[in-house]
């Protein structure tokens, strides 16, 4: 009985094998009728929705993680003297914009720090794509000032004397931290929008000790695009902006083009960055173009009486990139260029709030200062999409 | 199916003649073999559940997922532009940076290898080939509901990467 049973036990589970290894038998690599395929349709009779890719065919690759370091060469700068309210009650401070009383001069040696960005997918869906990072950018001073610098003494509303500007860049350097997400909502095969919101905290701080965070300034832009073809797509929109170091409301355009041989194309968000790109093979590109960052910087020491007193930096820097892989989805990249100032003033906002003065506004600054204009150099590791 | 079949038939016939079941030895070996066969048949069923011609949410290809030797393979059966428009021929997967490879046609061309069922619907350890760029990525397939597959291309983490919507087709009726 034992015995039959053992075999009847033998007999099932060789069923059982030969029922497992006939589901895995291959299908075969026979050729196919492939037109039969063109009478195929959805089964699901809910309605299939495409949408555009948030990006086109041979863009540059999007930078997921970066380090950098930047730095600029020497050059020479002009500060002002410093006004506060008190200075001319009711009517702003009072510096001659056009000849200034420059009260500080003399010669950065170096200026530059490591710059780390990321830009992660949190949602990343053929219909809606969020992606946030968290962006450190440390600038720092080696500065030798002029003999007769500064010329007078920086006197604080309350008759205490204060660093001078070139002592505080000099020993704190300026830091921006911030937080980008970005959100892209695809509303059809063609049609898309881009909203991007951006939080900064700028300011000579040190990273154990922040400035007030009432001081956090909000960026912003919206744009509407349409993808043409895997080659092209434009876009439009509207941006809040401190690119230019005080608060702007700007147009932005977007148009992203590559040429059907995929060596030739731009890449443009203006006014932020404008590049024609040139593609040196597979794994290696050129760019060539402008960047236009900026960023509204606390000064602690001259914020006083609940005001913020803020260096507006705003800089274009033409240059040329050089981008190539270093292994898997590593890449390095190599700039040069020009860093041609477009601000360095100085606004006290009072109580941290910040005003429009956009192009034509009239209001006076609390500084008004000058720098050459050097070129720079930046050197990044980055991890990249494909 | 037709061994599956044979099986269950003669554990039926095997149970009928050896009835009323005395051993408790005897019930535990019969109770294990029948879970075994129920949950292989079972599992089965669920990892084939992928099998079948796919249209990406782009709708540019159809795609057909097969079962090789325990692992799913998707290739392209169908696409939009069959021909290249510069050179009017069948497309070819020009953007692969093996030279050698850049003139296989795209149609037939094997764009997702390697997947093995891991069980709840989901298939890993494989890979995704985009021809646009030439790219292979990680890929996890995710079967949403029976005619609705999530396939998402990573690079080393998951987070780094994108999902697409896949839609069953059928031959239409």
């Amino acid at each position: 009985m034992r015995m039959i049973l053992s075999i009847h036990y033998i007999f099932v589970l060789v069923l059982l094998g030969s029922f497992q290894f006939s589901l895995a038998q291959d299908d075969g690599e026979e050729e196919e009728d492939y037109s039969i395929y063109d009478d195929f349709e959805v089964v699901d009779d809910s309605p299939v929705k495409n949408f555009a890719k948030p990006t086109i065919s041979g863009m540059s690759p999007q930078k997921f993680l970066s380090i950098a370091f930047d730095a600029q060469m020497p050059y020479r700068y002009e500060f002002s003297d410093v006004r506060f309210p008190q200075s001319n009650p009711g009517s702003g401070y009072d510096v001659e914009e056009e000849n200034p009383t420059i009260n500080e001069t003399g010669r950065a040696e170096f200026t530059g720090g490591f710059r780390f960005g990321s830009n992660i997918p949190i949602i990343s869906k053929s219909s809606f794509v969020w992606q946030s990072g968290i962006n450190y950018m440390d600038t720092r001073y080696n500065i030798s000032e002029s003999l007769n610098s500064p010329r007078q003494p920086v006197t604080l509303p309350d008759g205490t004397q204060a660093r001078s500007l070139s002592r505080i860049l000099n020993e704190d350097g300026l830091r921006n931290l911030n937080w980008t997400n970005t959100f892209f909502f695809p509303l059809n095969a063609k049609d898309f929008i881009v909203f991007q919101g951006q939080m900064d905290l700028s300011g000579n701080y040190d990273l154990d000790a922040f400035q007030p965070l009432n001081t956090i300034r909000y960026s912003a832009a919206a744009v509407y695009g349409r993808r043409v073809n895997d080659y092209y797509r434009w876009g439009i929109g509207i941006s809040r902006t401190y690119r230019a170091g005080n608060l702007n409301y700007i147009p932005v355009i977007m148009y992203d083009w590559t040429s059907k041989s995929r060596k030739w194309g731009t890449e443009i968000l203006f006014p932020a960055r404008a590049y024609v790109r040139y593609k040196v093979n597979k794994s290696a590109l050129l760019l060539a173009g402008f960047d236009f960052e900026g960023h509204s910087y606390r000064i602690e020491d001259y914020s006083v009486d609940g005001n913020s007193f803020e260096i507006r930096r705003g800089e274009v820097r033409p240059k040329i990139e050089f981008q190539t892989k270093l292994v898997g989805y590593f890449w390095l990249s190599v700039q040069a260029g020009y860093r041609w100032n477009w601000s360095f003033d100085a606004d006290q906002l009072d109580g941290n709030n910040d005003f429009f003065r956009g192009f034509f506004g009239d209001q006076q600054f609390a500084m008004v200062n000058n720098l050459d204009n050097p070129f720079f150099f930046n050197v990044g590791i980055n991890f990249v999409s494909p | 199916m037709m061994t599956s079949a044979l099986t269950l038939l003669y554990l039926l016939k095997y149970l009928r003649e050896n009835n009323p079941i005395n051993s408790i030895k005897m019930k535990y070996t019969i109770y294990t073999i029948a879970f075994c066969i129920v949950t292989s048949i079972g599992f089965a069923q669920d990892a084939d559940a992928i099998v079948g011609v796919w249209k990406p949410s782009n709708g540019k290809v159809y795609v057909k997922i097969d079962k090789i030797d325990d692992k799913y393979y998707g290739k392209i059966v169908w696409l939009k532009e069959p021909n290249d428009p510069e050179t009017g021929k069948p497309k070819t997967d020009k953007n692969n940076p093996d030279e050698s490879m850049q003139d296989v046609p795209l149609r037939g061309y094997r764009m997702l290898k390697d997947f093995e069922y891991k069980g709840d619907g989901v298939w890993e350890e494989g890979t995704i080939y985009d021809p646009q760029n030439g790219t292979t990525y990680d890929c996890v397939i995710n079967l949403k509901d029976e005619n609705t597959l999530n396939i998402r291309g990573y690079v080393g983490l998951k987070t780094f990467g994108r999902t697409d919507t896949w839609k069953r087709l059928q031959k239409k009726t």
